[in-house]
């Protein structure tokens, strides 16, 4: 109890161990929330500025005027199109100042110019596709129809072509979809990037495990040498500075948790059980490399924390922290580099818990960090056995 | 009686070189020892395999009557120990750090409050309570990291060199310090490579060397190895050959050497050497400036015995 | 000369960051030029499909699939699992469901639907506004051709018809894309590799007792201090040098051009920058620990505010407007604007050297306050 304390007290006062553990993460997921909240959203179309070039064709072709004056109708909620009407010059100029995206141009045919390939020069096209396709689908229906009916009388043959076209006319512009859509409501990939900040946080967490134990082994520091010296037992020491480490690394994962669901509003999905499970879990993961890290690595503190560092980035580069594709690259083509890889396992089990129904994907998830964490333990405890050294 | 320390043929190797190489040494209840060497003798390495730190080659060592082992908890308990660095937390101020140290060794909170303040009066820190050790200076951090060792009243204290680097007023409140330890019966181990403390210190000394003992016996028995028992030295600048072939030749006179106006005479033995010489000096109407007498320093002791100077 | 040789030995000791902030440059560079067509270059590529068909027998569904292949790639996988991890990650953008039953509903004139899970992003828009023509389209049909084949004949020329496009530009906007992109992401390496490394060795240099020992010596302070400021200078460069030798290995020919010569006389202002702000930085701060959390903090603050990770078209208006006052914005919108810029005359390029006119206005402010804070100690000590 009395080394428990005073190891707490020791950690929360390290400003700079605070800030790596504590602080730095929830930095981190400050400047992740503003640089990526518009990501998904921005993926939804905005109003699109173009031009028509006003000339006889245009105005002869109906259902182009009907269409593109039905797309740019201002009461509308959101229209797609912002039209001006000019001529041919005054259309190359916009384009070319930017002020518009690409603009129609009507002969014989229709033609749509635009700058440069993009996401909205390409749905502009495909606008216009549409409205060229519905003007094709009532002249083959006219048709067939005429060919069909053709021996027969018709009483009032334009009557009957007026049906049609008000029959695709409406069917073109009828909201009802034929799609009947599935898609999961659990589709942000922009999660991933701040469960890849958990799992850092929860890696990050183990240097405090790292510098509890350093204080207490004789072969890595002056204050071990002391500790060693004394009747206390040695087991029982590291045991309750581990406790300690472990105490202060889930009050910063209680706060970066707190932070991103409070602040931040991210999802993690419903199933808070097993969310903080997980968050156990994968602290625990990230304390036993500490201890590892403490035990094997026989170096002063700076470059122990240097290796922590670089393998716990390494871990969250892995498991996309830096790009969540990288994530599903390794998963796809390097399957046992992430099945191995602590902060790839706590990011896949958030997203198991996020994304899939089921709860297979995330049990395996925790059987695997357990099964890391006791290797490392196991490792650790080899070396910590040790009771005399060769050298101090 | 049984001995507090018996350290018997150890030796110590790393890879090649033997740090330590077949020492054995007694340390008795309520004495001082010092352990005198040069800096990379095996001083510490000395220390470090009594306290069971570290593995070593052959040997066996015994406190108080027990084997040492790294769980022998019961020895380690009337233990302490100040290491030559400083080691406290620098997150801690300097009461928690006594106080996290002590608690090691002491589970009663209120014991532990009393040995505290001891601790802290013991190397005058009264006033740095609340301190953190940055703040400190390098002799009151010497202080601090002596109280850490020894708040819990251990019968038997290792100092590994616990002056390096510290301002004389601080030397002199440690030094007053282990002298009060002593006092309160405390059997004390102390290294250093400043013989002037051991001198002023110990009981007993052992001068250690490339990881063996060299001579080990009170001052006044070291000193007699240096087979001499006085050094006089005069300045002067009418000293004429003859007169200084004189003295050379007088009875018990080791060695004399004219060198810069200044006479070198050591003796051998004897006791009115100085009153002789002035009688001299009267009677041949030779004018000096100084003259003054010395008795032999652990210094000349080691140099007789290796050659080379204490500290280099 | 003793001055910058000694700079030079502090240098060597911090070699791993730099070398780490370089892999990480190259890496992350390499990574996006291949990644980055899914969102700006859509029409380019096709869009990558799933589809599990329970329909099999019908001829319809059989039509709909191979109008659907024309139109995108369909990607097979070996398990549930691997779909909706694809889908997830936005390496398929949707996953297609033909109900059972489809076919006879279709002909019997009943409603009929396609199942869809779809990532929504542009993609997955693209493939239901292709999904929702053929249906619709065939619908119509439907209740006209009684013949299948001419249904399917009809149906094929209809959504053949296309649009003439002409792309105006003559921009090699691929290369000038990647360009932007390098450039961008230097934002991070060269605040973080300058900042951290100069004020290492600042630190170093400026600590007190070394302070103490160089002031009592026979070196002019005011030349020493000189010496001091031309190594990082001269660093500085060395860096930007290498990071321009860097960005001609990744992006190729098109850093020869004017373009190209404008994005490296934008990075060196930028650098020129960085150069100052480590400068101050080194003044305000002594702590050698404490540099390693505000470097981290500052270059990964400025890249995520600034747009050289995400785009700066992505970013919350909000973010971008709180990023002028860093000049990392200056020198992301000056690439962002170079990459569109088609004709390079004093007009055109007027707002870009505007741009860097800001990022050297800010250089001057840091040397300012960093002289500032510097002359404020001096007094106290």
């Amino acid at each position: 109890m009395h080394n428990y304390r005073y190891t707490l007290k020791t950690l929360f006062k390290n400003r700079m161990m605070i800030f790596w553990t504590f602080a730095f993460p929830i930095i981190l997921g400050t400047l992740f929330h503003l640089a990526f909240s518009n990501l998904e959203e921005s993926e939804q179309l905005n109003t699109m500025p173009i031009a028509i070039v006003d000339n006889m064709e245009f105005q002869s072709n109906e259902a182009l005027v009907s269409a593109f004056t039905a797309m740019s109708d201002e009461t509308s909620e959101d229209p797609l199109f912002t039209i001006q009407y000019v001529d041919e010059e005054k259309a190359k100029a916009l384009l070319k100042d930017e002020e518009i995206i690409g603009y129609v141009f009507v002969d014989a045919s229709t033609h749509v110019m635009i700058k440069n390939n993009g996401v909205e020069q390409t749905v502009f096209k495909l606008i216009c596709e549409e409205i060229i396709q519905s003007n094709e689908m009532i002249n083959t229906m006219i048709e067939e129809k005429m060919a069909q009916v053709g021996n027969m009388h018709i009483t009032d043959p334009t009557a009957m072509i007026e049906q049609i076209k008000q029959d695709v006319m409406e069917r073109m512009q009828e909201e009802t979809s034929y799609l009947n859509d599935t898609s999961s409501e659990h589709m942000s990939y922009v999660v991933i990037e701040f469960y890849t900040l958990i799992a850092m946080a929860c890696l990050y967490g183990g240097m405090l495990g790292m510098f509890a134990v350093n204080c207490k082994l004789a072969n890595m520091s002056h204050h071990g040498k002391r500790v060693a010296v004394s009747p206390t037992a040695k087991g029982k020491l590291i045991f309750t500075s581990v406790l300690a480490g472990y105490t202060a690394q889930l009050v910063g994962i209680a706060l970066l948790f707190a932070f991103l669901v409070g602040v931040l509003h991210i999802d993690f999905g419903d199933n808070l059980p097993l969310i903080t499970l997980l968050a156990l879990v994968g602290s625990f993961a990230g304390l036993t490399i500490g201890i590892a890290i403490a035990t094997l690595v026989k170096s002063n503190e700076n470059m122990k924390a240097g290796i922590f560092i670089a393998l716990t980035m390494l871990g969250c580069f892995l498991s996309g922290m830096m790009g969540v594709t990288m994530k599903y690259v390794v998963d796809t083509n390097l399957p046992f580099v992430n099945r191995i890889n602590p902060a790839g396992l706590i990011t896949d089990g958030f997203y198991a818990l996020y994304y899939y129904e089921t709860l297979d994907r995330y049990t395996m998830d925790m059987i695997a960090l357990l099964l890391f964490s006791f290797v490392m333990i196991f490792i650790s405890m080899f070396q910590l056995r040790r009771q005399r050294y060769d050298s101090i | 009686m049984e001995p507090v320390i018996e350290v018997k043929n150890l030796t110590k190797e790393y890879k090649k070189l033997k740090a330590v190489n077949d020492l054995s040494f007694e340390v008795q209840k309520g004495e001082i020892l010092g352990l005198l060497g040069p800096n990379g003798s095996g001083k510490s390495t000395t220390i470090n395999c009594i306290l069971s730190l570290l593995k070593f080659s052959k040997g066996s060592i015994r406190i108080f009557g027990q084997e040492m082992k790294p769980n022998a908890y019961d020895i380690k308990r009337k233990i302490g120990v100040v290491f030559q660095e400083v080691a406290v937390f620098d997150e801690l101020s300097v009461y928690d750090n006594i106080d996290y140290f002590c608690g090691l060794y002491v589970k009663d909170k209120k014991q532990r409050r009393q040995y505290i303040e001891d601790a802290i009066q013991l190397v005058g820190l009264e006033d740095f309570k609340k301190f953190l050790p940055k703040q400190l200076s390098g002799g009151l951090l010497r202080r601090l990291n002596i109280a850490c060792g020894i708040a819990h009243k251990p019968s038997l204290i290792f100092l590994d060199e616990p002056t390096v680097a510290v301002d004389p007023q601080s030397r002199n409140n440690i030094l007053d310090g282990i002298k009060t330890l002593r006092d309160q019966g405390a059997t004390i181990v102390y290294t250093t490579h400043y013989m002037e403390e051991v001198e002023l210190l110990c009981d007993r000394v052992i001068i250690i060397d490339k990881g063996q003992i060299l001579a080990s016996g009170t001052n006044d028995e070291l000193k007699a190895l240096a087979n001499m028992e006085e050094k006089v030295t005069i300045e002067t600048k009418h000293l004429r050959k003859e007169q200084f072939d004189y003295l050379q030749s007088l009875p018990n006179v080791l060695e004399a050497t004219y060198q810069a106006h200044q006479l070198v005479i050591v003796y051998r033995q004897g006791n009115h050497n100085l009153s002789h010489l002035m009688e001299y000096f009267k009677q041949e109407q030779i004018q000096y400036d100084r003259m003054y007498s010395q008795r032999p320093t652990l210094n000349d002791v080691f140099l007789k015995l290796t050659g080379k100077e204490l500290r280099d | 000369m003793t001055v910058f040789k000694t700079y030079c030995k502090v240098l060597t000791k911090c070699k791993w960051p730099i070398l780490l902030y370089t892999v990480i440059l190259i890496f992350f560079s390499a990574f996006n030029t291949q990644n980055n067509d899914t969102s700006t270059m859509f029409s380019a590529t096709r869009p990558k499909i799933h589809i599990i068909n329970l329909d099999e027998n019908s001829d319809v569904s059989k039509h709909f699939i191979t109008y659907l292949n024309d139109h995108s790639d369909i990607i097979d996988f070996d398990s549930e699992e691997a779909v909706s991890d694809a889908l997830f990650y936005h390496k398929i953008s949707c996953v297609i469901t033909i109900p059972k039953n489809f076919g006879e509903d279709f002909y019997q004139g009943k409603d009929v639907h396609i199942d869809i899970k779809s990532t929504k992003d542009y993609q997955g828009s693209l493939i239901e506004m292709m999904l929702e023509r053929y249906v619709k389209v065939a619908t119509a049909y439907v209740s006209i051709f009684d013949d299948h084949h001419d249904l399917f004949q009809a149906i094929d020329q209809t959504l053949a018809t296309e649009v003439e496009t002409s792309i105006a530009s003559s921009l090699d906007s691929d290369s000038l894309n990647k360009a932007a992109l390098y450039f961008n992401f230097s934002n991070y390496c060269l605040v973080a590799g300058c900042v951290f490394v100069i004020c290492m060795i600042l630190t170093s240099f400026k600590s007190d007792h070394i302070r103490k020992r160089t002031i009592i010596s026979s070196l002019n302070y005011k030349k020493y201090n000189r010496q001091l400021l031309l190594s990082n200078g001269v660093f500085t460069f060395v860096l930007w040098l290498f990071y321009i030798v860097l960005s001609i290995l990744l992006v190729g020919n098109a850093m020869f051009t004017l373009h190209g010569l404008l994005y490296m006389l934008n990075s060196f202002v930028f650098a020129f920058c960085s150069l100052c702000l480590a400068f101050l930085i080194a003044n305000l701060v002594k702590n050698k620990e404490a540099i390693n959390g505000i470097v981290n903090v500052l270059a990964l603050g400025s890249s995520f505010l600034c747009g050289a990770f995400v785009p700066m078209e992505m970013l919350p208006e909000g973010v971008l407007k709180a990023a002028h006052v860093l000049p990392s914005y200056w020198f992301i919108k000056n690439n962002e604007t170079l990459k569109t810029l088609e004709t390079l005359n004093t007009d055109t390029l007027q707002p870009i050297f505007i741009n860097m006119l800001v990022i050297f206005a800010f250089s001057c402010l840091f040397i300012i306050i960093s002289n500032i804070i510097a002359k404020k100690k001096r007094k106290i000590n």
